[in-house]
């Protein structure tokens, strides 16, 4: 659903991603992991045609983003990690301009069971710059989810969220993914990954570190004290290739 | 005043200039500054070298003329600034931002401190606006120090006034007083447009002799008496004795003016907290673009469905929404303005194809509109990434970002253009019809032209404070550039035409159609241009 063959993206000679390569289909929850400027968001912008690939291809459902960008997009869900929305038009005009954009001709009613399915069913008819971070962020992602795409892309979705704003959409996540969309989520927020993610990548200074299952990832650690088995396998990936041990 | 917050005054105005020489370091910053100080300074060099060429003065008025006029005119003018304060002010007059609100608010300063702090800090910034207005002035009042200080005292006392003013509102909000406010107004605005009414029936009287028998009349002077003093500092014939005197005044009516609004702060603390973050957030909201007069409602009846019309929908009712939301009181204010062309040309006795009244609509048109009324890509630049990720051709977005914000110019320029036909002699149907025609292909062009430049060089929208001499500068260069277009389309337009007239010589109707169809294949030209920039913009580069 997704597949990503060789991208490399540089920013006035600085290399943000290196050689890229990796696939995810339909069910699949891929957890992209690493620190501050490894590379995850501008992967992400990439792959849904925000910025362009300085070489390698990206492909969205068969599309590739850059020979057909329209066809792409259609299948394509994306959410910020700042949703940007327009401070003019109310909660029900974003999905209505999603409808259109999509070329939606019956949508109201799938509308309806998302703004009800994020209790945002009586903020219908408020202002988006009224809202809370968290309810723009639903706002946002009741937008991306409106067409049914068939690859999602999350960058940091729980901020500004309340626990039960972040697991409703941790069940929203699992039923898209069930449903046959291939997901994507960049966060630094490792238990999310450990309670969603079928897929870990690290990713640091622009290239990837590791790439597999998480049951293969958490196996090169072995058994820890810790809480949290993703926490010390992303340390001892990322600080190992730092100490230069890798 | 405090002695932290004269440190936080001194550091702020030292991070002030940093942030300038930082601008400057860059290449697009000193050439856009370099471009500002050069335009000021051919402007005033025109304006000093001869009375008879200079773009900002007429050859008939000599110096003193223009110190009767002044002394005449601009305390009535500034008693009409006055009496808008009171209806549109809502308060605060001295904004703290979020942030000194979260430092200041809960240190241990006084309120009056605080007032002293910020009436310091805008002290500051018009010293910089009257040095800016001092070359400008220095014809009038003889040196620079005179103009500097006329500038300076003026502008100080125009923000102490309306705080004054906008405070004693709020304090007496809810009494009896209070309700006097519009029906005061009402008669107010009635005695004007009886004044305007007599002026119409009595030809040999315009409204400027009946303003001036007014203001030389005692109870004129006894009204107008505090802005008097002001008009006097820019006609005082020496430094000395004659500014000194109405300096003193001045200095002793600002800081009357600065007790009353500390005095009356203590009153309006609740009030101006709650206008301080309804400014905050429009400051915000205007930086991204947004209007100044935006809705504050919370909650509005929803628009069911947006309409497709193969991608271009959306966008429309995207940019449709921000005008009737945003920009609907800019719009009623501006055909009011375009309806009022008409009867003020005959009033004045100024003719629309006068050279100044062509000037003067064309920086309308070409400046302050776009400007002001923003309903395209310009407001959205820091929302590229939702049209990034559209499964829409780039073309229809961008055609879709110009529909309201070409419509909307467009009704106003036709009502400018009824406006003129009504009430000029010269201007038949004929010529009202093709100057309708032949706005429409001019309007987009000038607004795919800004379009294209604000993708190709995005900027803010508003400057960062009174010295943003790069702001300034690239507005002044964005306006040349997008003059020098407009009129080499309207040449090659006109040259298309002509040359029609001349291999055809059969009707003025077909040279014109000509005309027209290379204007608007002009626009679309640059709409083209438009896309491109479009797809070539850069949304902000996060490298995480």
């Amino acid at each position: 659903m997704i597949t990503v063959t060789n991208f490399s993206k540089q920013y006035k000679g600085f290399t943000a991603v290196k050689n890229l390569s990796f696939s995810i289909e339909p069910g699949q929850i891929l957890g992209l992991v690493g620190p501050n400027g490894a590379g995850k968001t501008t992967t992400l912008r990439a792959l849904c045609g925000i910025i362009p690939p300085t070489s390698g291809q990206l492909l969205i459902a068969g599309h590739d983003i850059v020979q057909e960008p329209i066809a792409a997009k259609r299948e394509i869900g994306y959410i910020p990690d700042d949703p940007r929305l327009f401070d003019t038009m109310t909660v029900w005009e974003h999905l209505a301009f999603t409808a259109a954009a999509h070329k939606l001709a019956d949508f109201e009613s799938d509308a309806e069971a998302l703004l009800a399915s994020f209790e945002l069913t009586h903020k219908r008819d408020t202002l988006v710059h009224n809202l809370s971070r968290g309810m723009r962020q639903k706002v946002a992602i009741a937008c991306a989810f409106l067409h049914d795409p068939k690859a999602i892309l999350f960058d940091e979705p729980l901020t500004g969220l309340d626990p039960q704003g972040i697991r409703g959409i941790q069940q929203a996540i699992r039923e898209r993914a069930q449903a046959g969309a291939a997901i994507i989520i960049s966060s630094h927020l490792l238990s999310l990954f450990e309670n969603l993610c079928t897929h870990i990548m690290v990713l640091n200074l622009g290239e990837c570190r590791r790439f597999g299952t998480m049951s293969e990832v958490l196996s090169e650690v072995g058994q820890t004290d810790s809480s949290s088995a993703l926490e010390e396998a992303y340390f001892a990936i990322t600080q190992h290739k730092e100490t230069g041990e890798v | 005043m405090d002695r932290a917050l004269f440190h936080l005054l001194m550091m702020r105005l030292r991070g002030g200039i940093r942030l300038r020489l930082v601008q400057l370091q860059s290449v697009r910053g000193l050439l856009f500054t370099l471009a500002f100080g050069g335009i000021i300074w051919l402007l005033v060099a025109a304006n000093s070298s001869s009375p008879d060429v200079g773009v900002l003065t007429d050859a008939t008025l000599d110096r003193r003329a223009l110190s009767t006029q002044i002394s005449t005119f601009m305390p009535l003018g500034m008693l009409a600034m006055s009496l808008l304060t009171v209806a549109l002010a809502t308060g605060p007059t001295f904004h703290f931002s979020p942030t000194e609100i979260n430092f200041l608010f809960t240190g241990p300063f006084r309120r009056r401190d605080l007032i002293i702090y910020k009436f310091s800090a805008y002290v500051a910034g018009v010293a910089l606006s009257s040095a800016l207005i001092t070359p400008f002035a220095q014809a009038q009042t003889g040196s620079a120090l005179s103009a500097f200080v006329a500038s300076l005292l003026t502008l100080i006392f125009v923000q102490l006034n309306s705080a004054v003013i906008g405070m004693a509102g709020q304090a007496l909000e809810g009494s009896r007083l209070a309700r006097l406010r519009y029906p005061l107004l009402a008669l107010l605005l009635l005695a004007a447009v009886a004044t305007v009414l007599y002026a119409w029936a009595e030809p040999d009287l315009s409204i400027f002799d009946l303003l001036s028998e007014f203001r030389h009349s005692w109870i004129g002077i006894i009204i107008l008496f505090p802005y008097i003093v002001f008009a006097e500092l820019f006609v005082a014939p020496s430094l000395f004795p004659n500014l000194a005197v109405w300096a003193s005044i001045a200095i002793l009516i600002n800081i009357a003016l600065l007790a009353a609004v500390i005095a009356l702060d203590a009153r309006t603390t609740d009030r101006a907290l709650s206008e301080n973050a309804r400014r905050s957030n429009r400051w915000e909201r205007i930086k991204q673009g947004g209007s100044v007069w935006a809705s504050e409602r919370t909650e509005v009846p929803s628009i069911r469905r947006s309409p497709i019309l193969g991608g271009l929908g959306p966008i429309a009712l995207r940019q449709a929404t921000s005008a009737a939301r945003n920009s609907i009181k800019i719009i009623v204010v501006f055909a009011g303005l375009a309806a009022c062309v008409g009867p003020l040309g005959v009033a004045l006795g100024v003719s629309v194809t006068d050279a100044r009244a062509f000037l003067a609509m064309y920086i309308f048109f070409g400046f302050i509109l776009p400007r002001t009324l923003v309903c395209d890509f310009r407001g959205d630049l820091s929302r590229m990434e939702i049209y990034k990720t559209l499964p829409i051709a780039p073309w229809r977005i961008c055609a879709g970002q110009l529909v309201v914000q070409v419509l909307l110019t467009y009704v106003i320029a036709l009502t400018l253009i009824v406006s003129i036909f009504a009430f000029e002699d010269g201007v038949d149907t004929s010529v009202a019809l093709v100057f309708a025609a032949f706005a429409l292909p001019l309007t987009v062009l000038v607004y795919a032209i800004e379009n294209t430049i604000h993708l190709l060089f995005p900027t803010k929208l508003v400057p960062m404070g009174r010295a943003d001499f790069e702001f300034l500068g690239r507005s002044l260069v964005e306006f040349i550039a997008k003059t020098i277009i407009v009129l080499a389309a309207a040449a090659a337009s006109a040259a298309v035409g002509f040359v029609t007239f001349t291999t055809i010589r059969t009707s003025l109707v077909l040279s014109g159609l000509a005309s027209w169809t290379t204007l608007t294949l002009i626009g679309l030209l640059t709409l083209v241009v438009m896309q491109y920039a479009f797809r070539r913009f850069a949304v902000a580069e996060t490298v995480d």
